[in-house]
């Protein structure tokens, strides 16, 4: 019986330690930090107060906040009509080619994501491989303005967090059942009521649970907006980064930090409410 | 026919897409220049320069450090864990079970603020080794979810079955769990390894003195350019898992056959 | 399964015997990014056996946050500026400096102490310092620019660059309308924030890091910089000019300073020593063209200089009225 004790005691301690330390802990302590205030030096007052949490609320900050859900919607949009229709096309080619398709996804998510955008800025400077494309093909005269703005942000967000997309909304249309699909031709079914009767229904999750894993990076990823945005356009990523490195305001970085997690919390209650299970999240 | 060439051609743009951006870095590995801005002439030295920027070499070597430490004990910590709570009955369970996901989800620079500010808290020294316990925090529930959906009400079959046999708890973990879990632990390990690699947010708020990752010494020499010696390094990285990946597919298919037959 | 164990022992092992192993310890050094050229770190290594485990960061609060959630004793030497010196000062976050440990203390211009950060030099020395300056390019822009209303033309849309730093674009913008540029007055501020949004449209990018790079790619044709990024614009292309503002202009001065608790402190002293000396520090202003603080190697004539303390200011400490430009500079942004 001893033995059984000692048994349980290794699977079971680990993960409790584990939980509380380099979870709960850091969790709660910046849910208490929150509640604080700084002085102007960034050293932390222990007084409790709401005013980080009613800052937010300033219309300046609200402005951060609109600004990033804004990039955030448009990526995830364009994550997902890219997305649908490439895994429509495959879903009727064999196992082996999309077993292929999915590695070949995966590749580039391979190489270092800093580097990958890096790339971008090669392609998209004014006087990049797209602008020299363009003029040489006498697309356009002058250079076009393809970064350091909300364009090339978008671009960045995108191709950063496509794959995020692609894996889970190719699993979900993979998994259809082609004999439904059949038999609801059979049955003089128009291809866009097949879609949204049937695939639909089939693969919301897989584009829920896709959409949670691009929106949520995509308010957060400061490297991008600093690297294509040329640190023009703030989102809550360099809002939160900035209270911590600059402005040295770790209360206000805090609530903000909250803010954000209660947001993701909504958003995953959502997800779970439209049918999705939480281990398809991330496990790709 | 004309849809079908319409769908092939998206199908490759998509891809084109995915590519081009890794494409255009090889292709500058080989520029002569010492800069990513003008192509100048095709040359192998930057190649043959990795070894002499030794800021780049030690940045690849700590990279290496972290992921395969943090790799190594979280699929060792995640895969105990995940059997433990398939398994056992523990005080905080249930809340444990919809604690772990925390980590994936939310977004990472919270996740990077936190565990600084409790490394702050605890006056622990950022170096290295802060960096590591941060990897370990963030690849366990990656380990635990992929070792978890391994574990299905099949394996209660076969334990009790075992049980009945008169195998004790370890015998029946070894012998009849692990083969079960051992795809499990693969996929959370590579995956927890590659997230380890290319870990930017996360390592920039818990780095150290002279615990320069390679996506953190990228990071603060990005805006004043890239040298090419990054790309070439970059290249040979990309070359390797092409390697792995693809062998690894080989040896799936042939296996696969080989059941078939 | 063994196999993947044994491998990753093998890297784990690479991984340690990699570092070589110097006689005469190490040194935990903080400095900006592209400030001291590799080779001269490396140098220092090999010449004294000294191992230098350098990080950088990109500005001084960045600094503050690191020192300040760091352990004591995790950082020996690093390089703020002089305000921030000050409140390192204030905030007991600094080693007394034992300048008789220092032979080349005596190498420094004068004219680079006793400022009033600190006194009488008792916690810094004097690294390099940089002045903001406008870079132009005189192959796109013929127009005459002198001051920093100059900027606000709407002809130049999209074609400029800013330091990313909310301390020296605020207070141009104060500049500009004639205030001081440490102002913390609301209604003064108000004025640079219109001022300021006024510009955005002309502005192609914040960035502290490499200025120098949009000039150099024409991605842009105008940048307020600091000087060393624009002279080194100005060696890759001659026709860039280096423009020191009529309305006043930023100073900034690096200095050499011992965090509190450092453990290799004599290690420091050579290090600094070591920088100091008259071919070493002359290498560093080579590769990095700011304003030399040493008499041996000065960069810019007496008289230079003394245009250039009378006509600027050093960024101040302005308490929690920080957060008034940290507001302005998430409304303009």
């Amino acid at each position: 019986m001893k033995n059984n004790k000692i048994f349980k005691t290794i699977f079971t301690l680990p993960i409790l330690v584990y939980t509380f330390i380099l979870i709960v802990l850091p969790l709660l302590y910046i849910l208490f930090l929150s509640f604080c205030t700084s002085d102007s030096y960034g050293g932390i007052i222990y007084e409790f107060t709401f005013s980080n949490y009613i800052k937010i609320f300033d219309l300046t900050y609200l402005k951060i906040l609109f600004k990033s859900a804004l990039i955030g919607v448009i990526t995830t949009i364009i994550c997902i009509l890219i997305s649908y229709p490439f895994a429509l096309i495959l879903r009727r080619k064999s196992a082996h080619i999309q077993n292929l398709v999915t590695k070949l996804i995966m590749i580039p998510f391979l190489t270092n994501s800093l580097i990958r955008t890096y790339g971008w800025i090669i392609l998209l400077r004014k006087n990049g491989i797209i602008n020299n494309g363009l003029i040489m093909g006498g697309l356009t005269s002058s250079p076009l303005n393809l970064m350091y703005n909300r364009f090339g942000i978008v671009v960045g967000m995108v191709y950063t967090l496509l794959p995020f997309m692609l894996l889970p909304i190719c699993s979900s249309v993979f998994e259809i059942n082609n004999d439904l699909i059949e038999a609801a031709k059979d049955l003089g079914a128009k291809p866009l009521q097949i879609f949204r009767k049937i695939i639909i229904p089939e693969t919301i999750s897989g584009v829920f649970n896709g959409s949670l894993m691009v929106f949520i990076p995509a308010i957060g990823y400061f490297f991008i907006t600093d690297i294509l945005g040329g640190g023009k356009i703030m989102i809550i990523g360099n809002l939160i980064k900035n209270q911590f490195l600059t402005a040295r305001n770790w209360p206000f970085g805090s609530a903000i930090s909250i803010f954000l997690i209660i947001i993701t919390f909504l958003l995953v209650k959502l997800y779970k409410r439209l049918g999705g299970k939480m281990d398809d999240l991330g496990g790709f | 026919m004309k849809g079908k060439y319409s769908k092939l051609l998206f199908i490759i743009l998509v891809f084109i897409f995915l590519y081009l951006p890794i494409g255009v870095l090889i292709a500058y590995s080989f520029n002569s220049g010492s800069t990513n801005l003008i192509f100048e002439d095709f040359s192998f030295k930057w190649y043959l320069n990795i070894i002499k920027n030794t800021d780049l070499v030690n940045a690849f070597l700590n990279t290496l450090l972290v992921a395969v430490t943090s790799t190594v004990i979280s699929t060792v910590i995640g895969t105990i864990s995940a059997y433990g709570l398939y398994k056992f009955d523990f005080p905080f369970k249930k809340l444990i079970n919809s604690l772990i996901y925390i980590p994936i989800v939310i977004p990472e620079i919270v996740l990077g603020i936190s565990l600084l500010s409790v490394y702050t808290l605890m006056k622990l020294e950022l170096s290295i080794y802060s960096i590591i316990v941060s990897h370990i925090a963030f690849s366990i529930p990656y380990v635990i979810v992929s070792v978890k959906t391994t574990l299905t009400s099949q394996t209660i079959t076969y334990e009790e079955a075992a049980k009945d046999l008169g195998a004790s708890n370890y015998s029946i973990f070894k012998k009849i769990i692990m083969p079960i879990i051992t795809p499990g632990i693969v996929s959370g390990a590579t995956l927890v390894f590659t997230l380890s690699l290319d870990d930017v947010v996360i390592s920039y708020f818990t780095a150290g003195p002279g615990s320069n990752t390679l996506p953190l010494y990228i990071y603060s020499i990005m805006k004043s350019g890239i040298t090419p010696d990054v790309n070439a390094l970059t290249s040979i990285l990309l070359l390797v898992t092409f390697v792995i990946l693809i062998t690894l597919t080989i040896v799936q298919s042939r296996k696969i056959r080989k059941e078939a037959l | 399964m063994k196999k993947i164990i044994i491998v990753f022992i093998g890297i784990l092992l690479l991984c340690g015997c990699s570092s070589k192993s110097y006689e005469n310890g190490e040194i935990n050094v903080l400095n900006w990014s592209s400030y001291i050229p590799y080779e001269i770190i490396s140098n220092f290594e090999k010449e004294y056996s000294i191992k230098v485990n350098y990080g950088t960061y990109s500005s001084n609060e960045e600094l503050l946050a690191k020192i300040a959630s760091s352990k004591n004793g995790t950082y020996d030497l690093i390089f703020p500026s002089d305000y921030m010196v000050e409140l390192m000062i204030s905030r007991d976050m600094l080693e007394k400096m034992d300048k008789s440990q220092i032979d080349n203390f005596s190498n420094i211009n004068p004219m680079f102490l006793n400022q009033k950060f600190d006194p009488n030099n008792d916690y810094s020395i004097p690294f390099l310092a940089a002045t903001s300056v406008i870079a132009v390019n005189r192959d796109r822009v013929k127009d005459e620019i002198n001051s920093y209303n100059d900027l606000l033309n709407s002809k130049y849309k999209n074609n400029i660059v800013l330091l990313d730093d909310q301390r020296i674009v605020i207070g141009m913008a104060l500049q500009a309308n004639g205030f001081d540029m440490n102002s913390t007055d609301s209604k003064k501020l108000e004025i640079a924030k219109k001022w300021l949004l006024k510009l955005y449209g002309n502005v192609k990018a914040f960035d502290s890091d490499s200025p120098k790079t949009f000039l150099m790619t024409n991605e842009v044709d105008i940048g307020v910089i600091w000087n060393a990024e624009a002279t080194l614009a100005h060696e890759d292309n001659k026709n860039i000019e280096i423009i020191y503002p009529s309305d006043g202009f930023a100073l900034s001065l690096d200095n050499y300073v011992l965090v509190k608790g450092a453990k290799n402190k004599e290690n420091a002293y050579k290090f600094i020593n070591y920088l100091l000396r008259h071919d070493i520090n002359r290498e560093i202003t080579n590769y990095y063209p700011y304003l030399n603080t040493t008499i041996s190697n000065m960069n810019v004539d007496m008289n230079d200089l003394f245009n250039i303390f009378l006509n600027s200011s050093y960024v101040e400490n302005i308490g929690s009225d920080i957060s008034k430009y940290d507001k302005i500079w998430a409304e303009i942004k």
